[in-house]
């Protein structure tokens, strides 16, 4: 059995016209890294919420099909008791930010003060967490007063340090420097290997493809395609209906048409472009 | 209309120094990228072009104009400023005289702002949404909103804070689309980015920010492929860069044009 | 808002200056006398707040915050008190003596809970007072609302900056007589007010996904010292504010 198994799930919300989810069926492992990628407003944030239980329990509207985390089905569970299994964090980084804390340490520990960690452990916790993303330096700052990209780490480190068994991200990294962006890949990567369990919204290909394990692309609330990333980072059918690729697919593909590119899979990693573009 | 920074300081509290002298000349009609890790200085750097925030020492000028000695709303007849989150400028009860806010404020004829509010419109794509509530748009649409709103003030200096944040594809060509437009028309844009293919290929001069000081400044082929200096300020070179440095090709490639270019040479 | 410094007043558990602070609105709203707001003001706010080393803040924001209601206070008792001995007359304007004393009085009640309520805030930090809060026995729900509630000023200030910058920077002038501002208004609180909403759906998502409805006995942090002597003294302030409360409604009867 499946760690996340999705079925028919349909979901539209209470003011909305359409559906912004049809009929997604879906397993995934655990431990595996999987990267969702999709138009904005092809439904990746809303399949985040029915994974993280605020679709349909905070959010209401409309909503049929089976999301089962561990085996657990959301529609059974509270999402009080939901969410210490699954940990969410999303795109907007200043609106995470409780408002009721005075330091970045602080701010960490509102989580684990709510499920009741006792304080030498809490410390301890929130230390290595802060230290796996790099943000130690940042401890005794008001969250307000730092760079979007350090609070967007701000919010993922105060999720990471809940450990979740399931983590949810919604374009956790938009507002990161480039090599920050490549460095928090790299960490839940690392956090994947170890067991947790990642889903991930998100528009760069080329940590996409290093990194996942699986790519999901949406479009229109459906499943356009799913698969290993370099199966579907590679396809036509990705190209022609409007997503965005790596330079280094679309550099190989014009090159492929010039007989340049000899092989006969498309490259998605800086690795594989450069094993195929190797002078022989 | 040239920009003129000299020697330009800034700290927001004693002891934190945001900018660390900095000296620059970004002459009229320049595309321009900033680049450089989070916390460099960015962003304080592109508000002192138009006043919003003033030299602790050091000068910025526009054309003749010293910053210090006019206010932002008159500076706003010069340099338009796109700010990243469009909801904290959008208030009107449609797109239309959300558009029109910033030409009438700056006081033009009502034949011309009909006009520039026209063309805003059909660069953003959104012509057609004229009456739509801002607020009943996606995120994404608010963004080219703000966008338009901007551009409809027809001023000489464009800046844009991080516009292809959490943006998709279809939306960074089209703000790609919005730069080419300006460069054609002759209009000087100074863009943030942490896309540093989107600045490969949309820009002709790049400057690196690190610790509030200038770490680079050049064409795109001059320095996005060091890669050693930029990885002091957390940027990576272009993919193509990358890939053409691993291939050994001769020169510094940066779009794919050039990379293909390159490529087709090498194999004679 | 909260000013970090190291005074005997910021190390007072947070119980005690939630106590003061209401036993002093009380004292100064509930005691007879016209000037005991002022009394009140200067003998122990500001006193306390040197105490607090925040004497200058307190100072400062009391002061731009009270500046719109004197002048609204003075302005409208100047319009319309009816009779008594004139001051001056000037175009429609034609204060009373009687109405002026009346503005000052009515003023000293205003800056006194400002005053008051801002000595707390810049003393007391936001997450001690949360924990306090809870340990006393209330929700967590109600504590963090009560807490999130004190930090909006300072959270519309940092808001409003950026909407204000976005729109001088389309050539809105904010600066310049009454009607130039009252025009800027639209622009700036608009987006300020959605904004806001839009906020409060995000940062529900984000706290809640955070387990902060979870059952579990929460834990706290930082650790908040009480002492015998404050809990003492936190007895007293209650038979005091109670005290006063039943003198104010005798005295009124």
């Amino acid at each position: 059995m499946a760690f996340i198994n999705i079925q028919n799930l349909t979901y539209q919300y209470p003011t909305a016209k359409a559906p912004v989810l049809q009929n997604i069926n879906l397993q995934i492992n655990e431990g595996e890294f999987v990267a969702v990628i999709g138009a904005n407003g092809a439904g990746k944030s809303t399949l985040c919420y029915a994974l993280a239980g605020f679709v349909p329990h905070f959010f209401k509207g409309e909503f049929s099909g089976v999301v089962e985390v561990n085996g657990i089905q959301s529609s059974q569970a509270a999402l009080a008791e939901w969410v210490l299994n699954v940990g969410l964090a999303f795109q907007n980084p200043f609106n995470q930010i409780s408002g009721a804390k005075y330091t970045v340490f602080e701010e960490i520990a509102f989580g684990l003060e709510n499920i009741g960690v006792e304080r030498e452990q809490m410390k301890s916790r929130i230390e290595a967490a802060m230290k796996l993303t790099g943000i130690a330096e940042l401890a005794d700052r008001s969250p307000y007063s730092l760079s979007g990209g350090q609070q967007q780490r701000v919010a993922l480190t105060s999720i990471l340090v809940m450990q979740p068994k399931l983590l949810v991200l919604d374009e956790p990294t938009s507002q990161m420097d480039p090599i920050g962006t490549r460095e928090i890949f790299a960490v839940i990567r690392d956090l994947s290997n170890s067991g947790m369990t990642v889903v991930m919204a998100e528009h760069k290909m080329e940590w996409i493809a290093n990194f996942a394990d699986r790519v999901i692309a949406l479009k229109d609330g459906q499943i356009l395609l799913e698969g290993k990333p370099n199966e579907v980072l590679t396809s036509d059918v990705l190209a022609e209906n409007g997503f965005g690729i790596s330079r280094y697919t679309s550099t190989a593909r014009e090159a492929q048409k010039r007989n340049l590119w000899k092989k006969d899979s498309l490259p998605v990693t800086l690795e594989e472009a450069v094993e195929g573009f190797r002078r022989k | 209309m040239n920009i003129t920074i000299s020697d330009l300081h800034f700290s927001y509290a004693p002891n934190v120094k945001a900018l660390n002298g900095i000296s620059l000349t970004i002459n009229a009609g320049e595309q321009v990228a900033i680049i450089g890790q989070n916390g460099a200085g960015k962003t304080t750097l592109v508000r002192h072009l138009n006043g919003l925030l003033k030299p602790t020492s050091g000068s910025v000028s526009i054309g003749d104009w010293d910053t210090t000695k006019h206010s932002v709303a008159k500076l706003a007849s010069k340099v338009g400023y796109v700010f990243q989150n469009p909801d904290e400028q959008l208030f009107s009860k449609d797109v239309l005289t959300e558009v029109e806010f910033g030409p009438k404020n700056l006081g033009y004829k009502k034949n011309k702002i009909d006009q520039l509010v026209k063309r805003a419109l059909e660069l953003t794509e959104l012509t057609g949404k004229q009456e739509t509530n801002p607020y009943d748009l996606s995120p994404t649409w608010r963004k080219m909103v703000a966008l338009a709103s901007i551009l409809a003030m027809d001023t000489p200096i464009v800046i844009f804070d991080e516009p292809t944040t959490g943006q998709d594809f279809t939306n960074i060509t089209r703000i790609a689309n919005v730069i080419a437009e300006l460069k054609k028309t002759g209009k000087t844009v100074i863009t943030i980015t942490h896309d540093i293919d989107f600045c490969a290929e949309n820009f002709e001069r790049v400057i690196a920010l690190s610790k509030g000081q200038v770490l680079l400044d050049g064409s795109p082929r001059e320095i996005l492929g060091q890669e050693e200096i930029l990885a002091q300020t957390y940027v990576d070179p272009p993919q193509l860069t990358r890939l053409g440095k691993k291939i050994g090709l001769q020169e510094t490639v940066i779009t794919p044009q050039e990379f293909l270019k390159a490529l087709a040479q090498r194999a004679g | 808002m909260y000013i970090a410094r190291a005074s005997g007043l910021h190390q007072l558990h947070p119980l005690t200056k939630v106590l003061l602070t209401f036993c002093l609105l009380i004292a100064g709203l509930a005691l007879p006398g016209n000037w005991t707001s002022y009394l009140i003001i200067l003998l122990v706010i500001f006193p306390l707040s040197v105490w607090g080393k925040v004497f200058p803040n307190l100072l400062r924001i009391t002061w731009l915050v009270s500046l719109p209601f004197a002048i609204s206070v003075i302005l409208i008792q100047s319009l319309f008190w009816g009779t008594g001995t004139p001051l001056f007359e000037f175009w429609i304007f034609a204060p009373k003596l009687e109405g002026a004393r009346y503005a000052v009085i009515s003023l000293g009640k205003i800056i006194l809970v400002m005053s008051d309520f801002l000595l707390f805030s810049l003393t007391t930090r936001p997450d001690a007072l949360m924990i306090a809060l809870k340990q006393a026995g209330m929700p967590s729900s109600i504590a963090y609302i009560i807490v999130t509630t004190l930090q909006i000023v300072p959270s519309f200030q940092r808001k409003g900056a950026t909407i204000l910058d976005a729109q001088r920077s389309r050539g809105l002038e904010t600066e310049g007589n009454l009607f130039v501002r009252a025009k800027a208004l639209v622009p700036i609180v608009l987006p300020l007010v959605l904004g806001s909403l839009m906020e409060v759906e995000e940062r529900a998502i984000a706290i809640e996904a955070r387990a902060f409805n979870s059952r579990q006995t929460e834990t706290s942090l930082i650790e908040i010292p009480d002492t015998q002597l404050q809990k003492n003294f936190r007895t007293v302030i209650l038979i005091v504010m109670f005290l006063l409360i039943i003198f104010g409604i005798l005295w009124r009867l």
